[in-house]
This record gives C-alpha cells, sequence and structure tokens, in this order.
C-alpha cells in the first residue's frame, strides 16, 4: 500500500495534508487515527467507505480496521449530519429534568426526525448519552460545544439564529 | 530457550500434569476434558469474548475464562463444578437469545457448537419473551461462502482469520454493542485463496458453504481420512462422502471436503482449490476397459492385459524402447510409482518418461499452504530416482515419427500440448490411455482403461518435503476402474508370461 | 470547610497561567522535581490519595506498579483520563475549565514520579470547550518552560462511554475499537502501545499540586482513614442547587445534600445515587452514610466518581432502572457476548414492564439475567449492566410489582 495520493482523492489537497499530520502528531502514526477520522466527519459531516478506504491508505492500515473504527464510535456517521449537529442529552438528570420534552421540541421545531437533516442541510439533531452537564439539565451541546439547559425558546432562538 | 517445566494442577479433582503457562483449557483437552468454547481457536488466539469457557478457580472470587488461564503448580480448577456449569450455562443463555433458532435449515445442524453446548451444558427452559434483533439472512460473502448474520455469535474468528491468517481482511465486526454485525468491509468480497476455512472455524450456522449448503444433512455422511491430491503440500483432509442417499447430492458421492488437523503439513487449513476439486470427482469419469481403434470393444481385464502385453511386444521388437514413450502425471500414490518403475524401467527398460508438472499442472504457490506443483507426488518419483523428459523434446520426436507406442497415465495432454495433441496423438500406432477422467481427448486413443480416483483406493503420497503420508478408500471403485498400481502389474504380469512362453518355446 | 481544588474558584482568571502562578502554581512542580521520584510517590503513598476516577485505587500504590527502567526499558507515558461521561458527573468539566493549570502541574508532577518523558490528556470529543481552553493552558505551560521534561499532548475521544475505562481508553488512543483489555498485563507494565503507562483521572492528578506543596500527612488528614484528602461531588438531579461541591472524604451524605440546597420543593427524597448512575441506589435511611470509598462499599454501593444524582419521592424506579440500562445497553461495546446481548435484553424487560407488558416472571428474569452477567464479563461496565435493574429492584420492589398488570401471566 502507498501513502501516495490516489489519481482522484476524496479530500483537498489542504486535508490530505491535515490526515498525513495526525500521523505524526503521536509518538505513533495509529495513535492520531480517531482525530484523523474526527477531522473527516466535520468536513463532510459524515465517513463514507470512499473516505475511509482513503485514511486507511494514508495510515497503512487495513481498510476493514478504519470502518470497523468509524462505525463503533457515536461521534462518527455513516450518514450526512447537519451543518448544525444538535446533541440533547437523554442521560438520567437530563431525563429527569424533562429531556423526552426538549426531543420532541426539536423535532417539531426543525421539522426532522432524530439523525435525518433538515433540507437545507443546516441542522440535525439527536439523542446523546450524558454530555457531563448534570447540572444544566436539560443539556443541549451544537458541534460538541454545550449550550447549556434547553427551553423551548432556546431551541427557537438557535433554529433561527443560524438560518443564515 | 529454557525447557518447559511440567507442573500438576488439579482438574475437576484430579491431578493432572502440564506444561506450565498452557492454557487451562488446551491442558484439559490433553487430559481429555472439553471445555466449552467458541471465541478461542489454538491457531487464532484467545479473545476471550464469547466466556463460554468459564471455569471455577478455588480461591477466585469469580469465574475465569480457562482460555485466558495459564497453568501454574498447584491451580485448582473446575469445569464441571455446579458452579461453572452454571456459568457456562448462563453465558450460552445469552449466545441464543436473539439466535434465530433456525437449525432445521440450517447446514450446521449437527456440527453446531450452540447445539452442542445446549445438549451438554444447557438444557435450561428459555425466558426469552422479546422478539429476536433482525439482521441479514443471506449475504453472498464470495464464490464460496454465505453468511447469515442472525446466526452470528460475533466471536470473531473469522474475522480474525482474514486479519492475522490471509491478511486479506475482507470480514470485520462493524457497529457497536447489540447493533454490532459482522459483514465484509464495503465493496470487498471474501474471495482470497483460503476463504472456505471461515466455514469450519465458525462455530455456528454463521458462515456456511455454498456448495454444500442444503444438500445433505451432515449426519448423513461418512468421514474418511486422506490427503488432497491438490498439491504438492498434501494436506491432511477428510472426506465427506454421502452414498445412502444419491437424491441428497445431486448423485455426487463425495459432499464436501475438510481440514483434518496435522500441524507439521497444513495446520487447521486448506486452501479453496484443494477443498472444491471434489466437484469434478463423479464427472467425466471412465468405468471400462475399452479398445477404441481398430475396432471398439469392451474388454476384460484379463483379455486387455494380454492383448496390450502383445502389442507392447510386437512393437519393442520391432521399434525398440526408444520408440515406447510413457507420459505421467505426478498423482501417482507411491505404491503406483513402485508398479510404474517395476514394469517400465526394470521390466521394458525405457528411456522416455515424461511426468514433469510443468507446463500443465502448475500454478500459484504462496507462503501458506499452496505449492506450485498441482500435482501431490512427484516426490515419490524423485524418491525412485525416475528421471523425466521434457515434453517438448516429446512432442519433437513424436513429430518426427520416431515414437510407435505412446502410454498417457493420468495426463490430459491437451493441457500440455493443446491443440496440437490431437495431430500429435495420432502418429503412434499404438496408444494407450490410462486415467479416472475420460479428459479431453479420451476418445481419441487405441485403449481406454479406467483407473481409480484417490478416493477410491488407498495408497500414499509423498509431498514436497518427503513426508509419506497415508490416504483411504472413502468410496467403490467406478466401473471396472482399478489403481493404476494393479494396471501396470496386470500388463507387467501379461509381459512376463509372454516371456515365459517364448522362452519355452526357444 | 477544606477546599482543595476548588479552593481558588472565585478568581475569574484562574485558568490563566498568570493567575494560577500568583496563586502560588507550578511550585509543587518545581519542588517535586527537585526530589526523587520515588521520594514523590512516597509523598502520595503517605497522602492516601485515591484513584477519583472511580476505581479508588491508591494512587502511590498504582506508580509503583510501573516497572523500573532497568527491567523494562524505553519510554512509559502519563495518560490523563479526562473522558468524564459517566452519566452523573460533571466535576472533571469543571475542573477542566476553571482551572486547567491545576491539571497539568499535577500531570506534570506524575510524570516525573514514574519518568515519563510524554504525557497525553485524552478529552471526551463533547468537551470541545474544555479542549480549546486546555490547548491554550499547554501553549502557556510550554512557552513557560514547564514541559520541557515532559511534553503534554491531547487527544479526543469520539463520544463512546467505553472509552473512559483505562484499557479501552488505551485502545482508542491507538486507533482502535474501544474494546476492554484484559488484564494481565495491567496498563502500569504494558499500555499505551504496550508501553508501561500510568492512566490517572482529571480529579485524582489535580490534587498532586496540594499534596506536593502541604506534604502527604496534611493531605492524608483532611480526609477519613486511607481516604486521603477531598472529593468533589456532582450533584445533580432532584436538589435545589446543582453543582460541584468539594468536601473531605468521609463527609456525610446528609451534608453534602445539604450543601446542594437539599431535595427540589422540601420534597421527600426516595434514592440517591452517589457516584455515577453506575451505582446502586442509597436511600433516605443511609442519609448519614460517610462519603468515602470504604464506607459507601460497606453501604453496599461504590462512590464512583462523585456523581450523585438525588431522587425525590416522584421518580419510578423502573422508569430510572430502565433509562440506565438503556444508557448501558447502548454504550455496550459488543465485544463481550453476556453484556453484549444482556444488556439489550435487560432493556427490553425494563421498557415491557414500562409500557404495561410486564408478566410476574419479569421480575426473577432481571434478577437472574443480571447474576449472569457481572462477575462473568470483560470489564466494569458489563459488571454494572448486570447490577443495575438488580440493585432498583432490590430496594423498590413495589415500584417494580406496580408495573405488572393483574392478569397478566
Amino acid at each position: 500500500m502507498s501513502a501516495q495520493a490516489p489519481v482522484k482523492s476524496p479530500f483537498s489537497p489542504e486535508q490530505e495534508k491535515i490526515l498525513t499530520e495526525w500521523t505524526t502528531r503521536y509518538p505513533y502514526p495509529n495513535m492520531g487515527l480517531v482525530e484523523a477520522l474526527r477531522s473527516v466527519q466535520d468536513w463532510h459531516r459524515m465517513i463514507s467507505p470512499e473516505t475511509a478506504s482513503r485514511v486507511a491508505e494514508i495510515f497503512h492500515m487495513p481498510f476493514s480496521h478504519v470502518w470497523g473504527v468509524a462505525t463503533f464510535f457515536p461521534a462518527f456517521t455513516m450518514k450526512p449530519v447537519g451543518k448544525y449537529r444538535i446533541g440533547s442529552c437523554r442521560g438520567l438528570s437530563c431525563w429527569l429534568a424533562g429531556s423526552d420534552a426538549m426531543e420532541a421540541c426539536l423535532e417539531k421545531t426543525l421539522g426532522v426526525k432524530a439523525r435525518a437533516v433538515t433540507p437545507d442541510g443546516k441542522f440535525s439533531w439527536e439523542p446523546m448519552e450524558c454530555l457531563g452537564a448534570c447540572e444544566q439539565a436539560p443539556a443541549l451541546q451544537v458541534n460538541d460545544r454545550l449550550k447549556g439547559a434547553a427551553t423551548e425558546k432556546m431551541i427557537a432562538t438557535l433554529a433561527e439564529e443560524r438560518h443564515d | 530457550m529454557a525447557t518447559p517445566r511440567h507442573v500438576t494442577f488439579q482438574l475437576n479433582g484430579r491431578t493432572v500434569e502440564a506444561e506450565e503457562g498452557r492454557l487451562v483449557i488446551d491442558a484439559a483437552k490433553d487430559a481429555g476434558v472439553e471445555i466449552p468454547h467458541y471465541c478461542y481457536h489454538p491457531a487464532l488466539g484467545n479473545p476471550g469474548n464469547c466466556r463460554m469457557c468459564v471455569v471455577e478457580v478455588a480461591g477466585a472470587p469469580k469465574p475465569q475464562v480457562s482460555c485466558r488461564l495459564a497453568v501454574r503448580e498447584g491451580l485448582d480448577v473446575r469445569s464441571d463444578s455446579p458452579a461453572a456449569k452454571r456459568a457456562q450455562a448462563s453465558a450460552l443463555e445469552l449466545h441464543l437469545v436473539n439466535h434465530p433458532l433456525d437449525c432445521p435449515v440450517c447446514d450446521q445442524s449437527g456440527e453446531c457448537g450452540l447445539q452442542d453446548y445446549y445438549m451438554t451444558v444447557g438444557r435450561y427452559q428459555s425466558q426469552a419473551r422479546e422478539d429476536k434483533e433482525h439482521k441479514s439472512k443471506r449475504v453472498e460473502a464470495g464464490p464460496h461462502v454465505m453468511l447469515d448474520q442472525e446466526r452470528c455469535i460475533l466471536c470473531t474468528r473469522c474475522t480474525r482469520f482474514v486479519d492475522d491468517v490471509t491478511k486479506t481482511h475482507e470480514l470485520g465486526i462493524f457497529g457497536r454493542g447489540h447493533e454490532e454485525r459482522l459483514d465484509l468491509a464495503p465493496d470487498k468480497v471474501l474471495d482470497n485463496a483460503y476463504s472456505g476455512n471461515v466455514v469450519d472455524l465458525c462455530p455456528v450456522g454463521a458462515l456456511t458453504d455454498r456448495d454444500f449448503r442444503y444438500k445433505v444433512r451432515v449426519w448423513y455422511l461418512d468421514k474418511t481420512d486422506s490427503i488432497c491430491p491438490g498439491c504438492a503440500r498434501g494436506c491432511s483432509i477428510s472426506v465427506h462422502t454421502s452414498t445412502k442417499r444419491p437424491w441428497h447430492n445431486g448423485g455426487r458421492r463425495v459432499a464436501r471436503l475438510k481440514p483434518r488437523y496435522n500441524a507439521a503439513v497444513n495446520g487447521h487449513w486448506i486452501c479453496d482449490e484443494g477443498r472444491y476439486s471434489y466437484k469434478s470427482l463423479d464427472e467425466n469419469r471412465l468405468g471400462k476397459v475399452l479398445r477404441l481403434r481398430p475396432s471398439r470393444e469392451e474388454l476384460s481385464w484379463e483379455v486387455l492385459a494380454a492383448e496390450l502385453a502383445g502389442r507392447l511386444r510386437g512393437g519393442l521388437a520391432a521399434g525398440g524402447p526408444e520408440g515406447l514413450a510413457v507420459a505421467a502425471s505426478g498423482a501417482l500414490s507411491n505404491e503406483d510409482w513402485a508398479a510404474f518403475k517395476a514394469l517400465f524401467v526394470d521390466a521394458l527398460k525405457l528411456p522416455r518418461l515424461y511426468f514433469a508438472a510443468d507446463p500443465d499442472q502448475v500454478g500459484e504457490q504462496d507462503e501458506l499452504l499452496r505449492r506450485r506443483e498441482k500435482v501431490p507426488n512427484l516426490k515419490a518419483a524423485e524418491a525412485l530416482g525416475l528421471r523425466g523428459g521434457s515434453f517438448d523434446a516429446l512432442a519433437a520426436d513424436l513429430a518426427a515419427g520416431k515414437i510407435w507406442g505412446l502410454w498417457v497415465i493420468e495426463r490430459d495432454l491437451d493441457r500440455v500440448w493443446g491443440r496440437r495433441a490431437a495431430e500429435l496423438l495420432a502418429k503412434p500406432e499404438l496408444t494407450v490411455y490410462q486415467s479416472p477422467f475420460k479428459g479431453a481427448l479420451g476418445d481419441a486413443y487405441a485403449y481406454r482403461l479406467p483407473a481409480t480416483a484417490y478416493v477410491e483406493e488407498e495408497g500414499h503420497f509423498t509431498n514436497f518435503e518427503g513426508r509419506v503420508q497415508a490416504y483411504r478408500r472413502a468410496l467403490d471403485p467406478i466401473g471396472a476402474a482399478r489403481p493404476d498400481a494393479a494396471i501396470f502389474g496386470l500388463v507387467a504380469a501379461a509381459l512376463e508370461g509372454i516371456r515365459s512362453r517364448e522362452g519355452a518355446a526357444a | 470547610m477544606t477546599k482543595i481544588l476548588t479552593k481558588h474558584f472565585d478568581e475569574p482568571r484562574l485558568h490563566e497561567l498568570e493567575t494560577y502562578r500568583r496563586l502560588g502554581g507550578y511550585e509543587a512542580l518545581q519542588k517535586a522535581r527537585a526530589m526523587a521520584p520515588a521520594a514523590v510517590t512516597a509523598e502520595v503513598k503517605k497522602s492516601n490519595l485515591r484513584g477519583l476516577g472511580g476505581a479508588g485505587f491508591p494512587v502511590g500504590m498504582k506508580w509503583e506498579t510501573v516497572p523500573p527502567e532497568d527491567k523494562v526499558p524505553g519510554p512509559r507515558y502519563v495518560v490523563v483520563n479526562a473522558d468524564e461521561s459517566e452519566p452523573g458527573c460533571f466535576k472533571d468539566r469543571v475542573l477542566l475549565t476553571r482551572a486547567p493549570h491545576q491539571l497539568l502541574e499535577g500531570l506534570l508532577i506524575a510524570a516525573h514520579a514514574v519518568g515519563a518523558k510524554e504525557t497525553f490528556i485524552f478529552l471526551r470529543g463533547e468537551y470541545q470547550n474544555q479542549y480549546d481552553i486546555l490547548e491554550k493552558a499547554v501553549q502557556e505551560a510550554d512557552a513557560a518552560g514547564w514541559t520541557k521534561a515532559a511534553s503534554i499532548s491531547l487527544m479526543r475521544g469520539a463520544g463512546a462511554y467505553i472509552s473512559g475505562l483505562d484499557t479501552a481508553l488505551l485502545e482508542t488512543m491507538e486507533g482502535k475499537k474501544a474494546w476492554p483489555r484484559q488484564p494481565p498485563p495491567f496498563p502500569t507494565v504494558a499500555g499505551l502501545m504496550g508501553k508501561p503507562t500510568v492512566v490517572n483521572n482529571v480529579e485524582t492528578l489535580s490534587m498532586l499540586p496540594f499534596i506536593l506543596r502541604e506534604g502527604g500527612e496534611v493531605f492524608a488528614k483532611i480526609g477519613s482513614a486511607r481516604n486521603g484528602g477531598t472529593v468533589l461531588f456532582s450533584v445533580s438531579g432532584h436538589v435545589e442547587k446543582p453543582g460541584v461541591y468539594e468536601v473531605p472524604m468521609g463527609s456525610k451524605l446528609r451534608d453534602v445534600l445539604a450543601l446542594a440546597g437539599g431535595v427540589r420543593g422540601g420534597r421527600r427524597l426516595k434514592a440517591v445515587i452517589p457516584g455515577g448512575t453506575s451505582m446502586p441506589p442509597l436511600v433516605e435511611k443511609d442519609l448519614d452514610v460517610a462519603l468515602d470509598f470504604d464506607a459507601v462499599r460497606a453501604a453496599g454501593t461504590f462512590l464512583g466518581a462523585g456523581g450523585m444524582i438525588v431522587l425525590d419521592e416522584s421518580a419510578d424506579a423502573v422508569a430510572v432502572a430502565h433509562n440506565i440500562e438503556r444508557f448501558l445497553s447502548h454504550e455496550s461495546c459488543g465485544q463481550c457476548t453476556p453484556c453484549r446481548e444482556g444488556a439489550a435484553w435487560l432493556e427490553r424487560i425494563l421498557e415491557r414492564l414500562l409500557r404495561g407488558g410486564g408478566v410476574p416472571e419479569d421480575l426473577d428474569n432481571l434478577k437472574r439475567v443480571g447474576e449472569n452477567i457481572t462477575g462473568k464479563v470483560i470489564c466494569a461496565l458489563g459488571d454494572t449492566v448486570g447490577v443495575v435493574a438488580r440493585a432498583w429492584l432490590g430496594k423498590f420492589p413495589d415500584d417494580f410489582k406496580a408495573k405488572i398488570p393483574r392478569g397478566n401471566s
């Protein structure tokens, strides 16, 4: 296997560079894999067999290994997520504080079911396991950044502000 | 390296001796105690994920998996205590909670680890009320293998095989938790040269053989130890035959070939070429002793031997031994080669013998098992001091009319010379073809003699390393077919008869 | 009350190096670096510091199991477990947000003690705000020269709870699925890439600057027997003032509850999960239980990582057990059968109970299936799967019985 860029890479030259950098960031190349896949998820909002296959080439790993890792971790999706990926915590404290209602509110406000993307590609939402913000229950995050305790008003504002 | 220390430990109340550090599951097997297991495989490691091989260890607060427990002096292990059996049964129950239990339509039935352990350690009343999880039941994993994800217990034996043994990485466990499944990596096909092994090492019916699928129930099969004739490696195999219910397998008597563990030769595996070679065993077979030229007639072996000996005698007298060529194949057994030598070298002193694997009996070689020579026993010819000439030279001599007689044994000259073969075969006045199979030119010879296939005889092959290995007879010969050695013997006796009669007359 | 980690939390710019230095930051590191590594470990042993990520293993003892360089040459590593994801726990997030340098200083002290030249902070991917804070703090520490002797690298996870278990964390760091390993060998002997590796929690390491500055004995005295110093509780659920509270080890459950303002609206307490949802609940009669690893253990549950969730009388034990088993089933890594299959099975039984489809056999089955999982699996998550439903059923049988309609069989 060669790490040379194939004729047609699913990544831009800059992205190829970043992925290659992840192979040198830590003492061993394989240690950069999860971070590299995070980059791919960020860029493409999903991980496809095509992109995972290219990552496997860059990391000199079997494709089945990379695909196994990609399908294992919840942060990685095999279908696209929205530009704003909203996570609604359903850990015990957040559930006690009404996370079910917040999920219903997200579905109603955004008009899509969990893990589906709004037609404009801006939003998707999904229930998430404990976000480590139980004192701000029911916690909500957008793209891995905690937004605090969710309310119907907050969700409405969130949906409006980012519809730019 | 220090020699391993032998220690004694307690197994189910018995004192057992074993090498220190040996896995308890192996040491138990050596002592005749089978501890249930799925994920552990001696050639694929011990991930300890199936939790079936749990045993009770004196002094340990909880059950231990015996596939990750090393033997040490004084260890006190019970695999048969109520607590150990309960732990094994509970692990089995959790393996089965989402298993489809479609044994009536599953090819693994009768040799399934789930069935076997249910009968030995399970026997519980199912408490599962929930619906089973559904997954794909018919994934064509590759040309030989069908995957049923619902039956899979995720033991990872097959993924370890493609990762660590073939290093081809077609299969993986994808997803997580109870949504995890065994699958092909996207766009991959399980088509490596050893793919059939995943069927053998799958302890359940998740990976089944597409060629064997729905053909025969395994309990109807007879099993015979044999040696694969597919290449010079000589892998140990078991020939599984179905003869009592011919309607079960489309009339084919051999239902499948399975590898037989042989640490020195093939370990646990065989290649797909060898494994699926059985399919042609009942096709294109010869069963009659025939003279085809000048007039077609079915002969008895006795008549054939006398007639052929007479013609050989005449030919030798007129054209000399250098005009009689013998082309053979490395498929002959040690016994066949010995009789071959006795007839053609010792008695007839023929200078023209041809049996090199090139060009038609060679193929791919790899680091795992496959050898370049796709015949099992050239080594025996070498060991007997036999030397073979080049087929190119033979072709030239045939074309030049230097050959009056050609005897071909288990070799299809069409595959040696291609389209020229028929033309070349027309040159000698005496042509003899001896083989289990008709081959492309079976009708072009003067005599056609049916030989037994390896599954219909017993004998020995000498593999490329010089290892002499026995194979046993699994089936009756077809029609009048006889082993090559017997045919050589008949002709040799007939020649000897002529010689002694001539001697007496003189 | 004595505060160690949160002592300076009223300083708004505590997360910056300048403020942290002004308050005496990195002096303990200087002191430690002037000491022999074994002396640092000895001080930590004296302190009775226990692993605050949940296991409660004595920290100094863990460090001592790192083999000496002459026995196992080559690099050794220290990894910060900042993969906080046990439901109910958020104290690491607060520590990372407010006092990143306290962690870095503690990490570098640990690195000195075990001879590590490279250290890593493995942070859960959802803590992106904290990642930014840490990145900046590491840059400051680099610029100030604190990391010349031992580097600090950051790495993010990808949303798997199981990555928070030390050996699964190491697998994740190695670019693999977070499938836990089965010791031996333990990480201190063969950890990251097979090298001796100490994995310690954020809170644990953050205690080290105090221990080195004030001495192990001072720290030990703050806590209870064999449980040195203070402990952070992340309190949430049905309380008036959810938040992080630092108390000495051995404080009463009642006192921590009081700090959090008590049960909301003056309602009656039903249960307290002391250490995160994996731990069996305590009830009203346990309010005087001393909160340290050993006393909580004696009370039948675990201190865990101090993720305290308070439930008032309105909570339904079946729904709570379902929420937790659903979580565990979702987070089961799928490696070993009992956990993978058992967690999903328990979740579905509980779900059926909640839907009104319960039958009397379900209660025995919850117990039996749980027993068949715990102690027969690869890791602690699996053990927990078998414990949770049984624990809630054991404490609140009436809630479960109420879910079985009359006539169902």
